[in-house]
């Protein structure tokens, strides 16, 4: 029987960057495929071109025996294929029934009328099989989490594809639900649909898979029936290691690069953590004073029971999943979302309600995750965004007169410091910047203030490696002239590259923390992976 | 504030525009009796009818996140246009009224052309018409009154089965207009768009399509609304049509239309908010308050309508927003 | 190339001069010195308020209340001030007290539509619209809708004058045109209309800045106020009814982008002389009121679309 779906050689890039490698894989029909890999494996990227939304640059997919290259999603779902995506795509102001429908409304006759009754009729089937018992004309906005996850479950099935997509699609999911949802998937294979599962809790891939693919780098490094693969197996798979990756930040070569005393004392420490098996937070009475100290940090459905020290000189590694809360763990540090309870101390201060200006005063430094939507602005030329942070310093008392001389040389300065290509002009808008020199924007932005913390947050995303290389520098750099350094990432290579310490995020709370010497690429992973028992 | 206070708070809100409307009725009643006698409650209404059907029209654009400025721009345009028809062409009053809400009609196909195709900001796009077509009209009128003849004045006085032809009108616009907005694909669409129009387009809903849509019906509404009003009033002064929109869109923001878009509708909330400002102004009248005072007071409820709004829409937001540990957040959910 | 000139700052400038050159042969009253003269006088008040808009527009928002602002300002002051009833009557102290007033207005009113806009989050389309009418019903409810004579005669030089009137509102101008391109204020301001986002990151009190742009275009529109008044040399609550569409098309046509983060005190003067010219030539020619009107629609109607055109291509092109 002729496979249902054929990935022969798919490839992309993104700015010169592979993201996907000569992806070749075979999916017959009625199977639930599994597929497994860290942030950044490729997985989304796959997914985007069998949606439509991006095209392959070499290789081609094949669909029921005959060439399938959609130009965009319409394609994919007139081919019968249905996503449901970890971002819900459904309207709160309208009813289950009108987000199931809301293209395709059964009608009265030829009129423009909504078939009211045929309309409750067909979303409650759906409802139904999703087992999911909300009226059809409730408004999404009155549902819960779980329920709207449920309602886009529904809406995929609605289309009656022959391939559903399931990415993620428990995390909202009470357990009662997901078993619901389990028994559904049951159903559904039973009826002999096709099904590709992407999720991040190892059990429920093996348990619901036929067969199971991991990703890794963009390469797919594993492709088989589910019995030749278990936990184990699969963490190494995923996790494995990248020798084609430059990471040119041991240098001298074979030296750790940063020998701090922090880490040092910390080593010692280290037997007392290990044998407690709880992260141990480090003794204050280190000789790297904290320059951040979080205590108890919690904000119902987001964060809970946060505690953590950085100290100065010191890199701190947060590692997590994707909505593992890293991002909003820092906005809360930096003010930009409140918190309910527990504490933050910057360099022995306390700071009780935070705001980006104070938490600015007292040393902090925030680089952003999404740097188009709030770290730079693109019209603005590169002197402007370099310069805003700072601006206070080169600003008479009062009237706000700005020094231009001084400012000039303050940008001057930092460009050569991050090493910005010196093509561009301080006038140039930054939006004509490559995606590194941009994000050496943002980055020079804060360093220019000398923050005594500095928070990154995936500070080298959708950047070519040889301003990867840069900007780990320029970290470096900033660490060891004395500051505190919390760097988010998704990619362990890089936290394992740079970091004295690193802390382990899941589910909006701190289950880890490793030093240096312990550094356990496996153990981290397993850590972040959802830890999920359904019976 | 945890979700369920804010839920709550929502549901507050939601219900203002209700609570906000028996108040004023009782308010006033009380400042002045005669203003709760059943010939006062009906002149309400008729008084009311037009600003009923501009609202209507404004609640479409609102609905999508737009807005229309050029309604009263539309209204003089048409009401001078079938003024000068009536006079010197001699045409019949029912062929004008026709004449007027084809004119209302492409008119809102104009607005829609610069914000659909053209891809202008609404209310600049609008605000820009608004002057175009006043300065059309006061060509047209070449900025004298025109005092419209008795066969057309009479179609305000007229009644259909008892009822004032006005509210009739009215009603018949307000009920398809619901009709359209809650029972047909296109008008849940307009809702969908919004909401987000981003998030539609990824859909596969025809954005531009329903924007067309709502500018079309707002003009039509216009034309027919100013159709309604000259009947009243009986003459084309260069003021006729000014700030319309303005109660237009407080009527409708009063009815629980939002100006964020995705929420709001014709019946029963912009019915009741027309009838709202309209009692708001004929209560004033009652009370003989000094007329002087008529914009301040509807200027202050409209401010605090926006603000309700305003106030409303980050609230949803606040909880729409992801749960990265759902099990905290659906306490009230077992 | 065509994109490169329709983004030119000096568009709009040489635009001005190709009209005024184009007219010149059909309107011989143009170019005589009493009209520019003319033209000149009438041109300040709206600079200044112009001014004021572009401010408010480079944070992304607009001020539809600014004529409203005048108006009570000027009734304001004309009942302060005023030789029959006014409180001030007779005093020397009249006129600079009647102008503190008169800007006591405009930071009242502006501080309003900050506080709405900044601390209350609502819409500043809405907000000022609001404002337009309720406190131009206000200004018409303080005079009983009638205009107040017989103002002191120091405060109607202010406006009256030329060279005055010409130091005044070219020194308002002026201090925007240094605020917005010399001080930390002006550059917080760009930051806020390009990216409200990144600028609440950075450090940028957004909502004290918000609000101050308000506060700034209230003050700048009781300025106006004061000259206009003082040129009229009566107060009256329609004062600068008209003028709302004059403001807005000169700050879009200057070049101003209403989505915020681009505008010059420079380019607003370009704006400001371009539809003065406008208007007058149209004047000389005998051209109805209407036909300006409708020319000044259209024209900010242009001016918006080559705005939003740009603002594709700008997007396409990330």
């Amino acid at each position: 029987m002729s496979p249902l779906l054929v990935f022969e050689g798919i490839t992309k890039r993104f700015g010169g960057v592979p993201v996907l490698r000569d992806i070749t894989l075979a999916l017959p029909a009625g199977i639930t495929l599994g597929l497994v890999g860290e942030n950044g494996a490729g997985k989304t990227t796959l997914m985007n071109i069998l949606g439509g939304n991006l095209r392959p640059d070499a290789g081609q997919m094949t669909w029921d025996g005959r060439s399938y290259a959609p130009a965009g999603p319409a394609d994919a779902a007139a081919a019968g294929i249905a996503f449901v995506h970890q971002e819900l795509n459904l309207f709160p102001n309208l009813s289950i029934a009108e987000n199931l429908f809301l293209t395709r409304f059964p009608r009265c006759g030829g009129w423009p009328l909504i078939h009211r009754r045929a309309l409750a009729a067909e979303t409650t089937r759906w409802l139904r099989e999703v087992e999911l018992a909300a009226p059809p004309d409730t408004p999404v906005e009155r549902l819960s989490a779980g329920e709207r996850q449920l309602v886009e479950i529904a809406r995929a099935l609605s289309s009656q594809p022959r391939l559903i997509l399931f990415d993620e699609p428990t995390t909202s999911l009470s357990d009662r639900e997901t078993r619901k949802f389990f028994s559904l998937l049951e159903r559904l294979r039973a009826r002999g649909l096709t099904m590709i599962y992407i999720s991040h809790t190892l059990e429920d891939v093996l348990r619901l898979s036929d067969q199971v693919a991991v990703l890794r780098d963009g390469a797919l490094v594993a492709h088989g029936p589910r019995e030749e693969f278990d936990k184990d197996r699969l963490v190494t798979l995923m996790v494995g290691r990248r020798l084609d990756r430059l990471f040119p930040v041991r240098q001298p070569a074979g030296e750790p690069v940063k020998p701090s005393r922090a880490a040092e004392r910390a080593d010692a420490a280290d037997q007392t953590s290990q044998a407690s098996g709880r992260p141990k937070v480090a003794s204050v009475s280190s000789p790297s004073a904290p320059v951040l100290e979080v205590r108890g940090l919690t904000r119902s459905g987001v964060v809970h029971d946060i505690s953590f020290e950085l100290h100065a000189g010191e890199v701190l590694g947060l590692f997590g999943l994707m909505g593992a809360g890293r991002s909003e763990l820092a906005q809360i540090l930096f003010g930009l979302e409140p918190f309910e309870r527990g504490s933050i101390r910057v360099r022995g201060r306390p700071l009780a309600s935070p705001r980006p200006i104070r938490c600015l005063r007292e040393g902090m430094a925030f680089l952003t995750e999404n740097r188009h939507e709030d770290g730079l602005a693109l019209e603005a030329s590169i002197a402007d965004n370099l310069a805003l942070v700072t601006l206070r310093r080169h600003a008479r008392h009062g009237t706000g007169w700005l020094n231009r001389a001084t400012l000039a040389e303050a940008v001057r300065g930092i460009r050569e410091a991050v090493r910005l290509t010196p093509t561009a002009p301080d006038s140039a808008p930054v939006r004509t910047l490559s995606g590194g020199n941009q994000q050496k924007v943002v980055l020079g932005k804060w360093l220019l203030a000398q923050p005594q913390v500095l928070i990154l947050d995936e500070p080298t995303r959708g950047i070519d490696v040889g301003a990867k290389f840069e900007i780990y520098q320029l970290i470096l750099q900033r660490a060891e002239a004395g500051a505190g350094v919390l760097l988010i990432s998704s990619e362990l290579e890089e936290l394992v590259g740079l970091c004295d310490r690193m802390l382990v995020m899941r589910r909006g709370e701190l289950v880890d923390e490793l030093r240096r010497a312990a550094f356990d690429r496996e153990r981290i992973l397993r850590a972040a992976l959802h830890e999920r028992s359904v019976a | 504030m945890n979700p369920a206070r804010q839920r709550a708070a929502l549901l507050a809100l939601n219900n203002v525009p209700l609570a906000l409307f028996a108040t004023a009725l009782l308010g006033f009643g009380a400042l002045a009796p005669s203003f709760l006698s059943p010939a006062n409650l009906l002149n309400l209404l008729v008084q009311a009818s037009a600003t009923a059907i501009l609202a209507t029209g404004a609640t479409f654009v609102l609905l999508t996140a737009g807005v229309d400025l050029s309604v009263g721009a539309i209204m003089f345009v048409a009401a001078a246009l079938s003024g000068k028809l009536l006079l010197a062409q001699g045409w019949s009053p029912p062929l004008v009224l026709a004449g007027m809400v084809l004119l209302g009609g492409l008119y809102g196909v104009l607005n829609g052309f610069l914000v659909a195709r053209l891809g202008l900001i609404a209310f600049i796009a609008t605000l820009g018409t608004q002057y175009l077509g006043r300065g059309f009209g006061m060509w047209l009128t070449e900025t004298r009154a025109m005092n419209l003849p008795e066969s057309f004045t009479q179609l305000a006085s007229a009644r259909c089965l008892g009822v004032p032809l006005p509210v009739v009108v009215a009603a018949l616009v307000i009920g398809l207009a619901h009709g359209l907005l809650i029972r047909t694909p296109l008008g849940r669409q307009v809702y969908a768009v919004g909401q987000d129009a981003a998030a539609a387009r990824k859909a596969g809903i025809n954005v531009p399509q329903v924007l067309w849509l709502v500018y079309g019906v707002c003009g039509l509404c216009a034309g027919l609304g100013g159709a309604v009003a000259l009947a009243q009033i009986g003459s084309v002064a260069p003021t006729f049509g000014m700030n319309r929109e303005f109660s237009a869109i407080a009527a409708a923001v009063l009815g629980g239309t939002s100006l964020f878009g995705g929420r709001g509708r014709v019946w029963p909330g912009t019915a009741f908010g027309a009838v709202l400002i309209q009692a708001v102004e004929n209560g004033l009248h009652n009370a003989n308050a000094d007329p002087y005072l008529y914009p301040l007071v509807t200027g202050g409820i409209i401010f605090v309508a926006v603000l309700l709004d305003s106030v409303r829409s980050r609230l949803l937001t606040a909880l729409g927003r992801r749960r990265i540990r759902p099990d905290e957040a659906t306490v009230a959910n077992p | 190339m065509l994109r490169r000139w329709l983004n030119s700052e000096y568009l709009v400038m040489l635009l001005t001069f190709a009209g005024v050159v184009l007219l010149l042969p059909f309107t011989p009253g143009l170019a005589t010195g009493e009209n520019l003269a003319n033209v000149l006088l009438t041109l300040l008040p709206l600079l200044v308020l112009a001014c004021g808009q572009t401010v408010v527009l480079i944070t992304g928002g607009i001020d539809l209340s600014a004529c409203a602002i005048m108006a009570v300002a000027s009734v304001v002051g004309g009942l302060a001030m005023n030789g029959q009833t006014g409180w001030l009557a007779g005093s020397p102290w009249a006129t600079p007290v009647g102008v503190l007033l008169m800007l006591g207005v405009g930071l009242a009113i502006g501080a309003f539509n900050g506080f709405a806009v900044a601390t209350l989050r609502m819409p500043p389309f809405m907000v000022t619209l609001t404002g337009m009418m309720f406190f131009g019903g206000l200004a018409i409810w303080l005079t009983r809708s009638e205009t107040i004579y017989n103002l002191p005669s120091a405060f109607n030089v202010l406006g009256g004058r030329l060279p005055l009137a010409a130091a005044v509102a070219g020194g308002l101008a002026l201090t925007v045109h240094l605020l917005l391109s010399r001080t930390m204020y002006g550059r917080w301001l760009y930051a806020l209309g390009h990216n409200p986002r990144m600028a609440r990151v950075s450090g940028v009190p957004v909502g004290a800045a918000t609000a101050g742009a308000y506060v700034l275009s209230g003050l700048l529109a009781a300025a106006a106020a004061v000259l206009y008044t003082g040129q009229a040399e009566t107060a009256s609550p329609f004062l600068g009814q008209r003028l709302l569409l004059d403001v807005i098309a000169a700050t879009v046509i200057g070049g101003t982008s209403l989505f915020g983060g681009r505008g010059k005190v420079l380019w607003t003067l370009a704006g400001v002389l371009f539809i003065k010219l406008l208007d007058n030539s149209l004047n000389l020619l005998n051209c109805s009121f209407f036909t300006v009107t409708m020319v000044k629609g259209a024209a900010v109607l242009v001016a918006a679309l080559l705005d939003a055109t740009r603002r594709r291509w700008l997007e396409a092109g990330t």
